[in-house]
């Protein structure tokens, strides 16, 4: 039997590295992984209810969390090849066509 | 066991957001998702651990791997000017605002309840609720508004990806 406060914790704790790989880093294929790692522990946490609640409805959440990862991902890095296409590169902070 | 899976899992977090290299980053993060597919089957629900292993460590893998590749580009480059007075302030704020989020959750009452409700229920009904029939039953039944959105939405970002990369835009 596993505790409720371990997996909100260890969910809390992956949610927080995903946002703090998302403001510190540069690269944006590695914030585009970060972002993955907080739908991950999104996904943590609908499991552990659904586990703790006995129910599915958690579980089939997951699951939509899943494609709509997948379809971000996807999105994601078109967007990232089009960008080293134009730029040559894909630091996010040179990245400035829209500032005035 | 869960002890494991749980430092898998943040290790390999942590080490893929201060990883320099890439493609050393894009590995820890295949670790970091197994470590949670070991977490989904500590808590009983092997459904969602196949389900991981094969939509992340699988598909999405190959496609961030591939694109690493593709880039040409491994190393993260320094920033422009250094910044550390913000640098201290943040890890301040970062301290002091998960000290209180910690705080907040887990000495919260809702907390408490679930905790009596999920040893409630996990003495009832086991785990028999957690299988690939009950999930499909109840995908089909109550969210199959949800689920052809995320079919449509997948149509769309494959088109889209598609359309992003070609070469006169």
């Amino acid at each position: 039997m596993v505790s409720m406060n371990a997996v909100l914790l260890i969910s809390f704790l992956l949610w927080s590295v995903g946002v703090a790989g998302v403001l510190i880093r540069r690269n944006a294929l590695v914030i585009l992984m970060c972002v993955e790692l907080m739908l991950n522990a999104a996904n943590l946490n609908f499991i552990a209810f659904a586990r703790m609640s006995g129910t599915v409805h958690g579980q089939a959440f997951a699951l939509l969390v899943m494609g709509f990862a997948a379809a971000e991902v996807a999105v994601g890095l078109a967007l990232v090849v089009a960008l080293y296409r134009k730029k040559g590169n894909i630091q996010v902070d040179e990245i400035n066509l829209l500032k005035g | 066991m869960f002890l494991l899976f749980a430092l898998i899992t943040i290790i390999g977090a942590l080490a893929m957001s201060q990883q320099k290299n890439v493609i050393v980053a894009g590995l820890c993060m295949v670790l970091t998702f197994l470590g949670v597919a070991g977490l989904f089957l500590m808590l009983s629900n092997p459904v969602a651990a196949a389900l991981q292993v094969i939509v992340y460590s699988g598909a999405i893998m190959v496609l961030v791997l591939f694109t690493i590749m593709l880039l040409n580009s491994h190393e993260e480059e320094p920033a422009i000017q250094s910044r550390p007075i913000q640098r201290w302030v943040g890890a301040l704020l970062i301290a002091v605002f998960g000290a209180f989020a910690f705080r907040i959750v887990m000495g919260s009452k809702a907390l408490v309840d679930i905790n009596t409700l999920a040893d409630a229920n996990t003495a009832v009904r086991p785990m028999e609720a957690m299988n690939l029939a009950k999930v499909g039953e109840e995908i089909f039944r109550h969210y199959l508004l949800g689920f052809e959105i995320v079919g449509l939405l997948l149509l769309a970002a494959m088109v889209g990806a598609v359309a992003l990369t070609k070469k006169e835009l």
